[in-house]
């Protein structure tokens, strides 16, 4: 039960420290509302569709980015966790084993 | 009977130890590890694995008594239902098996620790007493624990910790809590400082908040404008990641989010001065970059704007217009912005540092681009109504109300933990109960809990010692206000006590009017009258030049330091009923008597001749004398509570001068005059009921009058002190002049004149003369004086 509470209490930080839930809501949103508003004639409005697109496309890199980092960030939280739980209790085991092994080697 | 701890069980030798190795244990054994581990790693690289593995042996015996301080000794979770199951770990490690199982013994074990620092010195309760009071007491430490297990639920800690523990202690002491009393505390003070800091570790312990991440702005836009015109405060916030203690989860903040939740956009934060408006905005700040709200305003940013910085980057006036508008239209594109403007009554007028923004506020709110909060006082809300209505209509109102005295106490527990490391002093419990207390009483134009705790910050210099005591906080009213509410030092409560001698000093016989005024001073000073009302309200009624007003020179003079200490009305000039407006100006004019008080709250207010004012100028007057103060045209209170009230009257002389000179007491007719003056209309009933006292001032007799000739013959002589000559006169001179200045229907007030003319043009021809020079001593007989 301890063991849940505290990867829950891992998992919530890392989540809000790469801000998962807001980024994953804005994914597609222009960087930093980096936006052109298309003027009247055919030619603005199409650099304007193509200064925006590239605004998304820069928001959308980085924030991928981050959200995989934060992905694999999770990832080795619960597996080192996994391999905490295992291997705690038989830490103690390892000094004199690494103390004997010592002498063998 | 077995002991109610159990010091011995494995949970307290787990804490013993685990103070034992400490904070510093931990760390040590961090680093050592962390060095044997690195070097065997480095020795296996280099293929000495016959070191390396014996190292890193060493390594992770090292790191395992580490992890188990950190996970589980320092720590100790709760598990077990007895009381030493729920000591933390801090109280737990303080006790020792061979630990007393008494209160005294206890106390003795935890009176070194700072939680135990904190209770004693807030309380100012000397250490030693406390361990002499809790030896001399009956032992019973199952009601202390039992209190201290109380405490901690009620600060809703899972642990008992050692404040709960020490609290418990001391709140089952009787003899602590005669000590408290003794020194005009309360014994459940214990509770409430013991409460102040289970609170204040709560709010330390909470986890540093991230505030949203890395990626929290980056669908928002940037605010140059706003950076450079306005005070981002949520930034500020998480720069010094600033709380607002019990502000935090406030009404006001609660309802400032309902309201945006409902999809409003613009919110008046209605309140007079004090109140807590810019609180609420920077507490709803900290809750908004937590996250801690509704989708309408997770991580927004509050942006403060004042109105003398938007003037002040305008080169010209229109400036101002296009300013507003570039300001808003970023927060409106940045999405993430919420408009503060705090005193908001500055974008709705003309003046120095203000202007009219009102039009363009009206269509920012209508178009919702922004979600926006105006600060501003009920009667600015009241007047933006009247001015312009359309944009007020447009706003939610939020009216913070005055919080309750519980709410008020925890303000100033978090602003005095402020100001304790601010200014490195101590705040005592007393001094909290003393800012609650006196602010309410002297501060009539701000609200609760801002006006205590400015006067808490004012009290911080008059530190005693670096303490910050009752005392303090009555030395910093009475050097802002002038008011004296400290308790009488010996010389001044000696003084008090001859207070009558005093006054006769100046004043000629008036035993009785003497008295009465004097003992009203008394009662006021050692604090036993009603503090809703004046010091003391005096009727003085009596013939012209009897020493009425004399008498409130002299209280003026003798209790309020100095003559000028009185406010002077003749109330003859008070005769229309318009004249009430002229008495309630909001300060116009200096006829208003409000003015006065306001820049003399400590004073004689004497109001001359009293039957000669407009009935309705007398009904202002019964609840000036019933609630001790008045309110303005503006609204603004006015305080009386700290006035000696005094109305003079000729009316009744005639029945006084009969009576006394038939003999009569004046306590004799008293009563009847009183009702005399009611039948004969000139006093309402209800006025002179108000009093406090009706005193009659009695003829004055020849003798009384000669003693009137001596006493201003020494003010001639103080004058002449520059001249360095003295003037005596022999007794057939004063009888002379007593002769020449008597008439009965005007009492003394003829004498001075009399004195005047006999002996200054006496003198003043003698001198002219060169009859008299410097040093000289001038006896004047009878006949050296004119006739």
């Amino acid at each position: 039960m301890q063991v849940a509470h505290s990867i829950k209490g891992r998992l919530r930080s890392i989540q809000s420290s790469f801000s998962v839930n807001q980024l994953s809501r804005t994914l597609f949103a222009p960087w930093r509302k980096i936006i052109s508003y298309p003027g009247a004639s055919f030619q603005d409005k199409v650099r304007a569709w193509g200064d925006n697109l590239f605004s998304r496309i820069i928001g959308f890199v980085i924030r991928i980015s981050v959200l995989i980092a934060a992905a694999i960030a999770i990832v080795l939280t619960v597996v080192l966790t996994v391999i905490e739980i295992v291997l705690w209790p038989l830490l103690p085991l390892a000094v004199p084993v690494l103390l004997i092994a010592g002498f063998f080697i | 009977m077995s002991a109610p701890l159990n010091l011995d069980s494995k949970r307290a030798r787990e804490a013993r130890l685990g103070a034992r190795i400490g904070a510093t244990g931990y760390r040590l054994l961090i680093v050592f590890a962390g060095l044997s581990l690195a070097t065997a790693v480095t020795l296996c690289v280099l293929g000495m694995k016959k070191l390396g593995f014996p190292l890193a042996s060493l390594g992770l015996a090292l790191i395992l008594p580490a992890l188990w301080w950190k996970r589980h000794l320092s720590v100790l979770p709760v598990h077990g239902d007895t009381f030493t199951d729920h000591l933390s770990y801090e109280a737990l490690s303080l006790l020792q098996p061979s630990t007393e199982q008494t209160p005294h013994g206890i106390w003795l074990a935890l009176q070194h620790h700072w939680h135990s620092n904190f209770l004693a010195n807030h309380l100012l309760l000397n250490k030693q007493l406390i361990v002499e009071a809790l030896r001399a007491d009956s032992n019973d430490l199952d009601e202390a624990l039992q209190i201290a297990a109380d405490l901690a639920t009620k600060s809703g800690s899972r642990n008992i910790e050692p404040i709960h523990l020490s609290a418990g202690l001391l709140m089952q002491s009787q003899s602590i809590g005669r000590q408290l009393v003794n020194m005009k505390s309360q014994p459940q003070d214990i509770e409430e400082v013991a409460l102040w800091l289970a609170h204040d570790l709560a709010e330390n312990h909470k986890a540093k908040q991230n505030f949203g991440g890395i990626g929290r702005d980056w669908a928002f836009g940037y605010t140059p404008l706003l950076d450079r015109m306005g005070q981002n405060i949520s930034q500020a916030i998480m720069k010094h990641n600033a709380r607002f203690g019990s502000a935090t989860d406030s009404e006001g903040v609660r309802a400032v989010e309902a309201v945006f939740n409902n999809r409003a956009s613009a919110v008046a934060l209605i309140g007079p001065d004090g109140i807590g408006k810019s609180t609420t905005v920077y507490a709803l700040a900290r809750r908004l970059i937590e996250g801690n709200t509704g989708e309408a305003l997770a991580y927004h940013q509050v942006v403060s704007i004042n109105a003398t910085d938007v003037t002040s980057n305008a080169r010209a006036p229109r400036d101002l217009e296009d300013i507003m508008i570039r300001i808003t239209n970023e927060a409106s594109y940045a999405g993430h912005i919420l408009l503060f403007f705090d005193d908001a009554q500055l974008f709705f007028s003309d003046g120095a540092g203000a202007f009219d923004a009102s039009h363009i506020l009206l269509s920012i709110i209508q178009s919702r681009a922004v979600p926006i909060i105006l600060a501003l006082s009920p009667s600015d809300f009241q007047r933006l109504r009247g001015q312009n209505p359309s944009l007020a209509s447009l706003l939610t109102p939020v009216i913070l109300q005055e919080p309750s005295e519980a709410t008020v106490m925890r303000s100033l527990e978090d602003s005095a933990v402020t100001f304790e490391n601010r200014s490195k002093v101590l705040i005592a419990y007393e001094a909290l109960h003393e800012a609650y207390r006196l602010s309410g009483r002297y501060e009539q134009d701000e609200a609760y809990p801002g006006k205590a705790i400015k006067l808490l910050e004012q009290s911080v210099s008059h530190a005693n010692s670096s303490v910050v005591s009752a005392l303090s906080v009555q030395q910093a009213v009475e050097q802002t206000r002038g008011i004296k509410v400290s308790s009488a030092a010996p010389q001044e409560a000696d003084a008090l006590l001859h207070l009558e001698d005093m006054i006769h000093q100046r004043m000629i016989n008036q035993s009785h009017a003497v008295s009465v005024v004097a003992n009203a001073l008394r009662r006021a000073r050692a604090g036993v009258t009603n503090p809703r009302r004046p010091i003391g309200s005096f009727l003085f009624l009596g013939p012209t030049g009897v020493g009425k007003t004399e008498l409130a020179k002299a209280i003026a003079a003798t209790y309020f330091g100095a003559e000028s200490s009185m406010i002077r009305l003749d109330m003859s000039e008070y005769q229309q009923p318009d004249d009430v407006q002229r008495l309630l100006s909001a300060g116009e004019n200096d006829a208003s008597l409000l003015l006065a008080v306001r820049r003399q709250p400590f004073s004689v207010v004497l109001l001359d001749e009293i039957e000669k004012a407009h009935p309705n100028v007398l009904n202002l007057l019964l609840q000036m004398l019933d609630e001790g103060q008045l309110t303005d045209s503006s609204g603004r209170a006015a305080s009386f509570k700290d006035c000696v009230i005094i109305a003079t009257s000729n009316a009744g002389s005639q029945t006084i001068r009969e009576r006394v000179s038939q003999g009569a007491s004046l306590d004799s007719f008293a009563g009847e005059l009183s009702d005399q003056l009611i039948t004969s209309g000139q006093f309402k009933p209800e006025l002179l009921n108000r009093f406090d006292e009706m005193v009659l001032f009695r003829p004055l007799t020849v003798d009384e009058l000669a003693q009137v000739v001596k006493l201003m013959l020494q003010e001639v002589n103080v004058t002449l002190t520059n001249q360095n000559i003295s003037v005596e006169l022999t007794d057939a001179a004063i009888a002379s002049i007593v002769e020449q200045g008597n008439d009965p229907r005007l009492g003394a007030r003829p004498m001075r004149r009399a004195l005047q003319r006999a002996v200054e043009d006496t003198i003043a021809q003698k001198i002219l003369r060169g009859e008299t020079r410097p040093g000289d001593h001038v006896v004047l007989d009878a006949p050296d004086l004119p006739t």
